[in-house]
């Protein structure tokens, strides 16, 4: 199958990239720049990391760009070299193994009187502080789930790609996305409502 | 929990991606409506997932974007011009 998916705009840059333009080169960085810096930063948590992990991506996407069919959208193929590259920085880092997270752990029990309390994102830039609190509240939440639920989260929920295109980039199974992704989540509502509750955000 | 409850939790975030057939989500909806509890399960999720999101984009910053640049001018420039 040799459908191009790409979209019009960087079918257009990457032709341009081909043919020699720097000019094209810079679009399409521009164009992705924010989106790898964010996963990066959501991935390792750490600036520097994030400029690491957005460095290695935009370096291997142009290296490899000749190579690139178009049968998948340019974002997708950026985001499993940016993936590939978070996993490979974790390896070096020599990090502990991930923890699972068990469904059961978040199956409310009879009795149980469970109520989680999540905030409203305020668009309104007067409240800044309070915007940052809980800004802090939900990254170091993110921070906390295991490498591989977060992932598949920022992937999912972040990114928004589909469950068929998060088990492409990460090379898993779409059911292994979908259960992950549950966990995540569950996990993280847990993990801001009891912050929350606990008065980081007032 | 109620086994319904429990069935309906571990499908929680399939019927709020979509994920499900029709009938299925019908009949999950009904569920929601008759109960309370999984009626707050399934809009705390829903409000974790937007929360999430809406906090979550950043900018690169204007140093490190200016890093980037010249390291791909650096390593491309000469090869695509020669």
């Amino acid at each position: 199958m040799n459908e191009t998916v790409t979209d019009p705009v960087d079918h257009r840059l990457i032709s341009e990239f081909k043919a020699g333009s720097m000019e094209a080169m810079e679009k399409i960085v521009e164009r992705y720049e924010d989106r790898i810096f964010t996963f990066g930063l959501k991935m390792c948590g750490h600036l520097q990391d994030a400029e690491d992990i957005a460095q290695e991506t935009f370096l291997n996407a142009f290296k490899y760009l000749k190579d690139f069919r178009e049968e998948t959208k340019l974002k997708n193929w950026l985001f499993r070299i940016a993936a590939t590259a978070c996993i490979r920085k974790r390896r070096k880092k020599k990090c502990e193994p991930d923890q699972e997270i068990s469904l059961e752990s978040f199956v409310p029990q009879n009795g149980d009187d469970v109520k989680y309390e999540i905030p409203d994102w305020s668009d309104d830039p007067s409240d800044n502080m309070l915007r940052a609190e809980l800004k802090d509240v939900i990254d170091d939440a993110i921070q906390s789930l295991s490498h591989k639920y977060r992932l598949v989260f920022n992937l999912r929920d972040i990114e928004g790609f589909s469950t068929q295109e998060t088990a492409d980039i990460l090379n898993i199974s779409t059911q292994s996305v979908k259960t992950q992704l549950h966990r995540a989540r569950l996990f993280l509502r847990e993990k801001i409502s009891t912050s929350y509750k606990e008065g980081f955000v007032q | 929990m109620r086994e319904d409850c429990k069935k309906d939790f571990k499908r929680l975030s399939e019927y709020l991606d979509g994920e499900l057939d029709p009938d299925v989500c019908r009949e999950i909806e009904q569920h929601f409506r008759d109960c309370p509890e999984c009626r707050e399960c399934v809009e705390s999720m829903r409000k974790t997932i937007q929360l999430c999101k809406e906090a979550a984009m950043e900018e690169i910053p204007a140093d490190a974007r200016e890093r980037l640049i010249s390291m791909l001018r650096e390593c491309f420039g000469r090869t695509h011009t020669e």
